[in-house]
């Protein structure tokens, strides 16, 4: 009897405490670093449709700090939005670790950590505008009044108070999207990941949206992650700029933006903005 | 401008139609029609004829359709709820999903005359009235003709979704239940009155075609044939004008019933 007690003592609670130990530290040293999101060799193999094996991401190794605005900039086929992916839970990688805020991707979902915007604005064309941005506030049991007035706040955010009762396509691209962000930060997540969200949209709408993108980011505070292969875009809105190459897709360079904030349009004619887009052009391997 | 051009939209819409069917049934009143198609007033009664037998019979008339539209109705709505369950059931197991439908199609392809007589001998220990064993047999036989179209659209209202939107639903750690009911649902409703549309008439063909061969004899489908076995044509006709009436009024309420449910609550087109 005294044998089973003891050996409970000794070995049970031991292999937990050294579990709960390694956790804890792995959280300390996210809080103290301010690290929000870690990559650590990550890596994804696809199989093609003719069974061979293809290399979508090859070991990124990199960290994401809190309230960092990140570019994941790169042509197609660099393994970019498959990054992103990662980090949104959507796939898993075959190799390598991925933590967010501690814990894992899944763990981030579940406890729905990040919102997310995609390339199409993708709203439920058979909701209103505040429906839509009612959507996940409704999925996670918010009560009527307060699902009504957040989302409200969101809309306002992005300055379309007065479309609430409007459907999605009495709106333009551009507005839709901007529904899409609203929505995406209606849980009030830590982190907004971002996939080409204006890639269909034209020149004069995406600039407006641009500046309207860092105003939001202004006032919440967000971790961004923006998948783009534009490098004016990246280089206009990010702190940092991941460079990702193809064949296989791979980190070729993380460039820091070290341009003034706020930032306006102007800031494009600068040569301090030429000279970093001409730099970024340069760090791209095999293109 | 945009308002004049939707009237003449409409005029041409509902006008040339109209137009037509005024022909025709001047032209057979007439006897100019008889004359085209080589027949007489015996075989082909004049429309007059055909309103006054309508007239004369209407209790008679009333009867038999309630019986045809009770037998379309019950089949229509059993069909379509199993076809919309075997949709989602092709949705949880894709595996096996579009094989499975691929077998509701085939089942339906088997002809109602084929099918009528199977059913009428699965169901002769239903009942011990004979009005109610041919009841369940011609329900059976349009409870399968609406279960192919409600599950093959029904099943692609719950698949073909718009993009990236089940990653929408994964970043909320949405379960799928919800999924089903916030997504899935919605965005199959213009699908399922695609399928009503095809197994509305279809269920008024499957029920007047399944009275041929029922033991009991009901039914607007069974009096055509009763009356030209006995060659009562202009009896005959007026339960195909009678035929005719139900398969629009259905198809027209569904119409009513779609514009209402698609434009005023999910604003669709």
């Amino acid at each position: 009897m005294i044998f089973i007690v003891l050996f409970c003592f000794i070995s049970f609670p031991e292999q937990r405490n050294i579990n709960e130990l390694k956790g804890t530290i792995s959280m300390i040293e996210h809080e103290r670093n301010d690290i929000e999101i870690m990559l650590d060799n990550v890596g994804m193999v696809y199989d093609s449709a003719d069974g061979k094996e293809v290399t979508a991401l090859t070991s990124v190794t990199m960290d994401i700090h809190k309230g960092e605005f990140i570019s994941l900039l790169g042509p197609s086929g660099c393994g970019k939005t498959t990054l992103l992916r990662i980090i949104a839970d959507l796939i898993h990688p075959t190799s390598g670790n991925v933590l967010i805020g501690g814990v894992s991707p899944k763990d981030a979902r579940l406890k729905r950590r990040y919102g997310m915007v995609f390339q199409s604005a993708t709203l439920y064309d058979w909701r209103t505008v505040i429906k839509n941005i009612e959507l996940p506030l409704e999925i996670t049991h918010c009560p009527k009044k307060e699902r009504h007035e957040r989302a409200m706040k969101m809309l306002d955010l992005v300055g379309l108070s007065d479309f609430a009762d409007h459907y999605p396509r009495q709106l333009s691209g551009g507005m839709q999207q901007r529904v899409g962000i609203a929505r995406a930060l209606a849980l009030q997540p830590e982190i907004l990941l971002m996939d080409e969200p204006f890639s269909a949209l034209d020149e004069f709408t995406r600039e407006k949206l641009h500046v309207d993108l860092l105003k939001i980011w202004r006032k919440t505070n967000k971790t961004i992650i923006f998948v783009t292969h534009n490098i004016q875009e990246s280089v206009f809105l990010s702190d940092r700029i991941c460079v990702l190459s193809p064949h296989p897709g791979r980190l070729s360079a993380i460039i820091d933006v070290d341009l003034p904030r706020p930032r306006t349009m102007d800031i494009k004619d600068t040569p301090e903005f030429t000279a970093l887009v001409s730099k970024v052009r340069n760090s791209f391997e095999g293109v | 401008m945009l308002h004049s051009k939707k009237v003449r939209s409409g005029v041409t819409n509902i006008g040339c139609p109209l137009l037509f069917g005024a022909a025709l049934v001047a032209s057979w009143q007439t006897g100019l029609l008889h004359k085209i198609l080589k027949t007489d007033e015996y075989i082909l009664p004049y429309p007059m004829r055909i309103i006054d037998i309508m007239k004369e019979n209407s209790d008679k008339i009333m009867l038999n359709v309630n019986a045809s539209v009770k037998v379309a109705l019950i089949g229509l709505l059993l069909g379509s709820v199993l076809g919309y369950l075997i949709a989602i059931i092709a949705t949880v197991f894709p595996k096996y999903g579009s094989g499975g439908l691929t077998i509701v199609s085939a089942f339906n392809a088997i002809p109602i005359v084929a099918l009528a007589p199977v059913f009428i001998n699965w169901t002769k220990d239903v009942s011990d009235i004979a009005e109610e064993r041919s009841m369940a047999a011609k329900i059976l036989v349009v409870t399968v003709t609406s279960m192919a179209a409600m599950s093959v659209n029904a099943y692609r209202g719950l698949t073909e979704l718009p993009p990236f939107s089940e990653d929408l639903m994964k970043t909320y750690a949405a379960g799928r239940l919800t999924e089903f009911f916030k997504l899935r649902f919605p965005n199959s409703v213009p699908y399922i009155f695609t399928a009503l549309r095809v197994s509305v008439p279809g269920s008024v063909i499957g029920a007047l075609v399944s009275e041929y061969f029922a033991e009991y004899i009901i039914g607007v489908g069974r009096q055509i044939r009763e009356n030209i076995l006995i060659a009562q044509y202009a009896t005959a006709w007026a339960y195909i004008v009678t035929a005719c009436i139900i398969g629009i009024v259905m198809y027209a309420i569904l119409m009513l019933a779609e514009s209402i449910i698609l434009k005023a609550c999910l604003h669709r087109t």
